[in-house]
């Protein structure tokens, strides 16, 4: 207290000028070395729902139980230009119960009632089974509970249905809960252009 | 060809599966349940002219992640909701205000935002940024945490005050606060400094086997997601009820973060100030500081939470203050 008021100012000044020089050294280093942003994205290739050779009659549904958000970041995406537009989805139908009048499995897979099915191109009404059907997913419905990821696949389907990420709802976490929970590491950091690329299963190996 | 024999072996797994299904169905059922004898129509996908009538193939939804702008403008409202808490603490001395723009922080970062990105857990970005040479982040993140740190070292903890939804939601239960004996005060202090270095500790290890103990451990981002871990949210719901007593517990004691911000706000160039010419010592507003903030009538910017409870609660400053000379004004009475 006894110093000398103008003595305390400059030290003060020079104290906070020496901090803000290092902050301002720090900040600098970061924002050169700045990317894109990188955001979470499922491995297709990783993920045992779409994983080729897994045939578990229950699929893994940590996705929808674990994220942090109310209805899960992660939803089923049908690649379009993959489906095979099957008139007997094993996606879209349980083809394990019991066949109804048309001659279509009397279940449906989805425990939301997620996915719509509509005949597409030239349809002809006397052959319902050589139609082609588009299976469109309503993502604002799916939860990513992954059933119909593990029945659309070798040797049922074509696997053009995969896990992704909603980045409108993934509020990308550093350490996204569902990473730490998914016992195939399967949840992976990518820039955000590469993770917007269609997904690609890969055989592993 | 080569495919038929690949067809049967791909079958395989499949009967493998139907197979006791189908048994198990049947057993429950008494209606003759049939499954279908499954079996791949196509090998590849058809494409639109295969499929014909003028198909288009769907786009893929692909929601994007918020505009970059967005993320922007989250900075900038940012550091202008610090330049108001510093304007109505400093310069308007005024509590009402203070709470209008705390419970706006609250409802934005808070609520709106979710709570990221927040000051508070970019510190580990930034600590990993700096440690580890193939990780970076985005301009923003570093804008957010130097932002907060940048005013503290010319105006004190304006981020604490009014901005910091963490802080918002423990500032508006403070109900009956206890003046915390300084010594415990002081002992409790020294946590947080423990925590941050544990954050650090465990933000720079190796990538697989980081951790972002901050994040996990926000006791209040399970309220704002209205989703979380139930025991994270009774954790956050204890630091609730015990701030209705300890005003603001986390920030005092535990936010790592609010450590940086002491340090810088120990060189603070202004400051909440009790003056000196007008006081009474009648130590009202030590009374009324629920976080042990004024030592022997005057602020101590290190702890000063920018709550300006000092001022609504002076006889001669604040809001009241100024209705009383503002009546004494309108009544033609020369103020005393």
């Amino acid at each position: 207290m006894s110093e000398d008021p103008t003595r305390r100012d400059l030290l003060g000044k020079v104290a906070r000028g020496t901090v803000l020089a290092a902050l301002g050294g720090a900040a600098g280093f970061l924002v050169k070395k700045a990317h894109g942003q990188i955001v979470w994205q499922v491995d297709v290739s990783r993920c045992i729902n779409s994983r080729l050779g897994e045939t578990a009659a229950e699929a893994c549904n940590l996705c929808t139980t674990e994220c942090v958000v109310a209805l899960s970041a992660v939803r089923a995406v049908n690649e379009y230009f993959k489906c095979g537009r099957c008139n007997i989805c094993p996606a879209y139908f349980n083809i394990t119960s019991a066949v109804n009048e048309q001659g279509q499995p009397s279940e449906k897979l989805c425990p939301r009632d997620a996915i719509a099915r509509k005949p597409i191109g030239k349809v002809d009404p006397e052959d319902p089974a050589n139609n082609f059907y588009e299976y469109i997913i309503d993502e604002e419905k799916c939860d990513g509970c992954g059933k119909c990821v593990m029945k659309c696949k070798e040797p049922l389907g074509l696997g053009s249905i995969t896990l992704r990420i909603r980045y409108d709802r993934c509020v990308n976490c550093n350490a996204c809960a569902i990473s730490l929970a998914c016992p195939h590491n399967a949840l992976v950091q990518l820039p955000i252009d590469q993770a917007l690329q269609p997904a690609e299963v890969k055989r592993p190996g | 060809m080569n495919g038929a024999p690949q067809i049967g072996g791909r079958a395989w797994p499949l009967a493998a599966i139907l197979v006791p299904l189908i048994l198990a169905l049947g057993a429950v059922r008494s209606a003759p349940a049939q499954a279908i004898p499954y079996q791949r129509p196509v090998e590849t996908a058809p494409q639109p002219d295969a499929i014909g009538g003028g198909y288009k193939v769907p786009p893929v939804q692909k929601p994007l992640p918020r505009d970059y702008w967005l993320q922007v403008l989250d900075v900038v409202a940012l550091a202008a909701a610090m330049g108001v808490s510093v304007w109505l603490v400093l310069r308007r001395r005024n509590r009402k205000w203070l709470m209008a723009l705390t419970i706006g922080s609250l409802a934005y970062f808070g609520f709106y935002r979710q709570g990221c990105i927040c000051p508070i857990g970019s510190l580990q970005n930034v600590v990993v940024g700096l440690a580890d040479p193939r990780y970076s982040i985005p301009i923003v993140v570093t804008a957010t945490f130097f932002l907060p740190l940048a005013v503290a070292l010319f105006y004190g903890r304006a981020f604490c005050g009014g901005v910091c939804a963490l802080g918002a939601i423990q500032e508006l239960v403070v109900l009956k606060p206890v003046q915390v004996p300084r010594r415990l005060d002081r002992a409790l202090g020294l946590l947080k400094y423990v925590y941050l270095g544990l954050a650090v500790l465990f933000a720079v290890k190796p990538a697989l086997a980081r951790d972002f103990l901050i994040c996990r451990f926000d006791p209040f981002v399970g309220f704002f997601r209205r989703t979380g871990a139930p025991h994270m949210l009774m954790i956050g719901g204890a630091f609730l009820v015990a701030g209705m007593f300890v005003g603001r517990p986390y920030c005092r004691y535990l936010c790592p973060y609010g450590g940086l911000l002491t340090w810088c706000a120990r060189l603070a160039r202004r400051g909440v100030t009790i003056t000196p010419d007008k006081e009474l010592d009648c130590g009202l507003c030590a009374e009324a500081c629920p976080y042990g903030a004024i030592e022997e009538m005057r602020a101590v910017r290190r702890k000063c939470l920018y709550c300006a409870r000092c001022y609504s609660a002076c006889p001669r400053d604040g809001e009241r203050a100024h209705a009383k000379t503002e009546l004494i004004r309108l009544s033609g009475a020369a103020p005393s």
